[in-house]
């Protein structure tokens, strides 16, 4: 990129920053009640008039229908697996989260992509290259966690549906039955989960908490919650959408 | 994560800007094998089907970026080395990728992606034995921006903002990275090079059979 239209980018970006919607992620293992959230959330932030944008893992309307056909018929290795998810954030991203994020809206990622690290490192995939599949980032402004044990998801996910093949990790366990399969799958999940929390710094709910609780918990990080600047954290990320969608003004 | 396998087989990569060339030079290259008695399978681009579907799904395809068509083509990769390149490669066998990744990292380079970013994705990709070029000499007559050609027909057609203008500036661009030196030995196979790598191939597949047939099978022997 010649050097002075990366400095129009960089000014465009600045003056942006501002005015930007705050960007917040929720993550946690199965059942670990993070949709009931952040419906709540988004219904108390309305309420605050704020703009609201949900957006929701695996859900891209060009990517969503290749995904689920090989999902049912299990025909996904790891890598493809991976790659899918990756193609669909990287779409959602580009149509869905930055343009709102741009007009001022507040984004609520049902997953992000620490989804993706914490899973398909699971299944054995190297994280420096799932990073890499993911570059360049776009840093959430606050990652809410919704952590509980291994144990207590499996069995809220048993209580509801018996897991599927993808979800159970049954592609990489080998195991017949889903809900032993995915007892093994969520305990690995979980420990890349907590191993990312360190280093993206979550901020940590306890999701055994009662769910008015949490929900006051969850309140209180978004109200505290202050912006990861763009220029510092998701330049290029921003950048390379700003050329993509020939966004010349602030 | 990358593959560091040593096959029995044989792995020819043929990448170039235009499916159609890709193709021809692939088509070539198993000719000229069974003259000489060699079986070659070839692998193709969208294998998968993906590149496919996603036109087939209309709504957004037309407003991709080149980040996301290169990931799509490292989903297509993964599939065309699950099902149709290792199987061969394991089994001693010939099998051409057309494309395999030169092709993606110049059309990619071409449309402003990181080059360092397109080679760790496809790093699970095994290193080619033997690499040639489908060339077109300069942006010509007999191109056409469509899905199921090759990747530079599919990405003129999918990418985002992509204008006439745009669309032959990047593969001029892409032209050029191909053209550049790239360590060992490039076939091109616009000329007749589709004879000399023929030669080659066998000659290197015959080498990893004597080799293989008089490796002793433990220390003792």
């Amino acid at each position: 990129m010649p050097r002075r239209a990366s400095r129009e980018l960089d000014q465009l970006i600045a003056q942006r920053e501002r005015s930007r919607g705050l960007l917040i992620a929720f993550e946690g293992p199965d059942g670990s009640g993070k949709t009931t959230q952040r419906k709540l959330l988004k219904r108390w932030l309305e309420s605050q008039d704020h703009n609201v944008v949900s957006t929701r893992w695996a859900s891209s309307s060009l990517v969503k229908p290749l995904l689920k056909v090989r999902k049912k018929i299990r025909t996904l290795s790891t890598e493809e697996y991976s790659l899918l998810h990756a193609v669909d954030f990287r779409h959602r991203l580009e149509s869905t989260i930055l343009p709102a994020l741009w007009a001022g809206k507040t984004v609520l990622a049902d997953r992000y992509l620490f989804t993706a690290l914490a899973r398909d490192a699971a299944r054995g995939l190297d994280l420096d290259w799932l990073l890499n599949a993911y570059a360049p980032l776009l840093w959430p402004d606050l990652v809410l966690y919704f952590s509980m044990s291994p144990e207590r998801s499996r069995r809220r996910v048993a209580s509801t549906r018996s897991p599927h093949f993808y979800e159970a990790g049954q592609d990489v366990t080998g195991i017949d039955d889903p809900l032993a399969s995915y007892s093994q799958f969520i305990d690995r999940v979980v420990k890349e989960y907590n191993n990312l929390s360190v280093v993206f710094q979550f901020v940590t709910v306890d999701a055994g908490e009662a769910v008015y609780r949490q929900h006051t918990q969850v309140r209180e990080f978004v109200e505290r919650a202050t912006k990861r600047p763009w220029p510092t954290f998701s330049e290029d990320a921003v950048k390379e959408w700003l050329i993509k969608a020939n966004i010349r003004d602030a | 994560m990358a593959d560091q396998g040593e096959y029995p087989g044989r792995l020819i990569a043929i990448d170039g800007t235009r499916g159609k060339d890709v193709i021809a030079a692939a088509d070539a290259l198993v000719a000229s094998l069974k003259e000489r008695q060699l079986e070659c399978a070839i692998s193709r681009f969208d294998a998968s089907g993906l590149f496919g579907e996603l036109s087939a799904t209309g709504r957004g395809v037309h407003e991709l970026s080149a980040r996301t068509l290169a990931l799509v083509y490292a989903a297509d990769l993964a599939f065309r080395l699950r099902w149709e390149i290792r199987p061969v490669l394991e089994a001693g066998g010939l099998v051409i990728a057309a494309p395999h990744i030169d092709s993606v990292i110049a059309i990619g380079s071409a449309h402003g992606l990181d080059e360092e970013w397109i080679r760790r994705l496809l790093r699970f990709a095994p290193k080619p034995h033997f690499r040639a070029t489908a060339e077109e000499k300069k942006p010509g007559k007999g191109w056409k921006a469509a899905v199921d050609r090759g990747y530079g027909e599919c990405s003129a057609a999918m990418l985002a903002s992509m204008t006439g203008k745009a669309s032959r500036r990047a593969r001029k661009e892409a032209i050029a990275m191909l053209r550049r030196p790239r360590g060992p030995k490039v076939y091109r196979l616009a000329d007749d090079d589709v004879a000399h790598l023929a030669k080659a191939v066998i000659g290197s597949l015959l080498a990893a059979r004597s080799r293989s047939a008089s490796t002793p099978r433990s220390g003792r022997r």
